[in-house]
């Protein structure tokens, strides 16, 4: 009978859902990089939340994945360019964030603590969803889980006019770069 | 055993009627922290006058300003870009992100101009927004001829002039910059005997025609005090980049540094007399 319940809570414990939310604490990066002729130039923020959903301990049973990002706090170094960005191409005060909502569909063990992983989902950006996969490196630490991942994104699918830099225009395609943390989520720390 | 059974029959149940729901995420989104600053005007500068921007914290501009002396009607000066030129060249940096010092120098006079600009206010309404500064400098001539022809003496006191400015902005519709400065000049005829002093009104705007181009038009209205002939008058285009702006204008106007500037132009509009003159800045990441 003993051994039979020790059984039980084992398996019970795996049927546990799993919940990490991003971790402000802990230094989290979004880059979005443009190549142009005369200058490359980076918008950093990060200022970046959400969350992971999976249960059983497996990263794509029931998975959910949601991150956002607060675009009125992109800073490429220059406060001018900032407001060039925000306010010419952008529209933050129309669509202040951008966020992705998908699920994780492949996780692929490659080392103890580490997996390269496929999120398929949408993609917000500019007031228009369109469908994204994303392939990245999921890395699990204690009661954290790192998330790296680099994604292009091409301007005019999302109706963004191409910004013109000494009459130059820059690539219309943009390289996203996020490297985040989530920690797991305890009702008691709320 | 059959309770052990029957707990986990009806657990079973129970996960799978829980399971094939979404997922119950905790997860809140906490309202974006991230408060912009104000900004109305997109340069630092009108052309002379100075708007109640700032720049952001530890970044430089760099400025090169030429007004050509030659009046764009003046015979085979090709309007006046053959020069000769008044030059001026300066370098700003924020302190912070309401707080900027200017070092500049010109060659009228080989001035050098010392100012420091600070923005104290903001009114962030939609309709009517509002930035208020103030600037404060110091103008010092360092070759100054007298009348007999003699140099002066660079340290000479009257060689100094001193100014102070409070610096009204609004943009309506965001598309029309509006711009008020009163100033006040102390010593704005450096060759007269009595110290002299300016008190002017200055005032600008800018139409925003896109993303890139604007139009403007600035003066300074001496209220009282010493003025040479004219009162300054500009007008021109600004073409702005990332982190460039070009200005193109016409002026009444040779003087390029502050102190020399609020004392007054020396050329007539109503005659057609108008000269060229440009502004470069270039804003760097310290």
């Amino acid at each position: 009978m003993k051994a039979i319940l020790v059984i039980l809570f084992v398996s019970l414990s795996f049927l546990f859902s799993q919940e990490y939310h991003v971790s402000k604490a802990d230094k989290n990066e979004v880059k979005f990089i443009s190549d142009a002729p005369l200058e490359d130039f980076e918008g950093v923020t990060d200022k970046i939340d959400g969350y992971l959903y999976f249960e059983n301990g497996d990263f794509t049973v029931n998975s959910q994945l949601y991150f956002e990002i607060d675009l009125k706090s992109l800073d490429t170094g220059i406060g001018l360019r900032n407001r060039h960005m925000r306010d010419n191409y952008l529209h933050t005060d129309k669509y202040p964030s951008t966020h992705f909502k998908g699920k994780i569909v492949k996780a692929e063990k490659t080392a103890d603590n580490q997996f390269n992983v496929t999120s398929e989902g949408v993609i917000f950006i500019h007031g228009i969803e369109r469908p994204l996969t994303v392939n990245g490196k999921l890395t699990t630490m204690d009661d954290r889980i790192q998330i790296q991942c680099q994604f292009e994104v091409k301007l005019s699918d999302f109706n963004i006019p191409i910004p013109q830099l000494m009459f130059m225009k820059i690539n219309e395609v943009m390289d996203l770069r996020l490297n985040f943390y989530l920690k797991r989520f305890d009702a008691k720390d709320k | 055993m059959k309770n052990a059974f029957i707990f986990v029959f009806v657990f079973s149940l129970m996960w799978t009627g829980l399971s094939a729901q979404d997922p119950a995420i905790r997860w809140k989104r906490e309202e974006p922290k991230t408060k912009e600053q104000l900004h109305l005007f997109h340069s630092i500068h009108a052309v002379n006058l100075p708007t109640a921007e700032t720049l952001k914290k530890n970044e430089l501009e760099y400025e090169i300003s030429h007004r050509f002396i030659p009046t764009v009607t003046a015979d085979n000066a090709y309007f006046g870009i053959d020069g000769p030129a008044n030059i001026r060249t300066a370098l700003a940096y924020a302190i912070t992100n309401h707080l900027m010092i200017t070092v500049g120098r010109s060659n009228l006079q080989d001035n050098y101009d010392f100012r420091v600009k600070y923005q104290f206010y903001q009114l962030d309404n939609p309709a009517f927004p509002v930035l208020l500064a103030t600037r404060a400098g110091l103008g010092w001539n360092t070759e100054v001829y007298e009348s007999s022809g003699k140099l002066r003496d660079k340290t000479d006191s009257k060689n100094f002039q001193y100014y102070g400015q409070l610096i009204f902005n609004t943009m309506l519709w965001k598309k029309l910059g509006i711009g008020v400065v009163p100033s006040y000049l102390y010593n704005s005829h450096i060759l007269c005997v009595d110290t002299e002093y300016s008190f002017t009104v200055g005032s600008y705007l800018q139409y925003y025609v896109s993303a890139l181009w604007s139009v403007y038009f600035e003066t300074n209205t001496t209220v009282t005090g010493f003025r040479r002939t004219y009162n300054p008058i500009t007008l021109g285009i600004e073409l702005e980049t990332g982190g460039h702006f070009f200005k193109i204008f016409l002026s009444n106007s040779q003087a390029l540094n502050p102190s020399q500037f609020m004392a007054g132009a020396d050329l007539n509009v109503r005659d057609g007399d108008w000269r060229l003159g440009f502004n470069i800045t270039r804003i760097l990441k310290l």
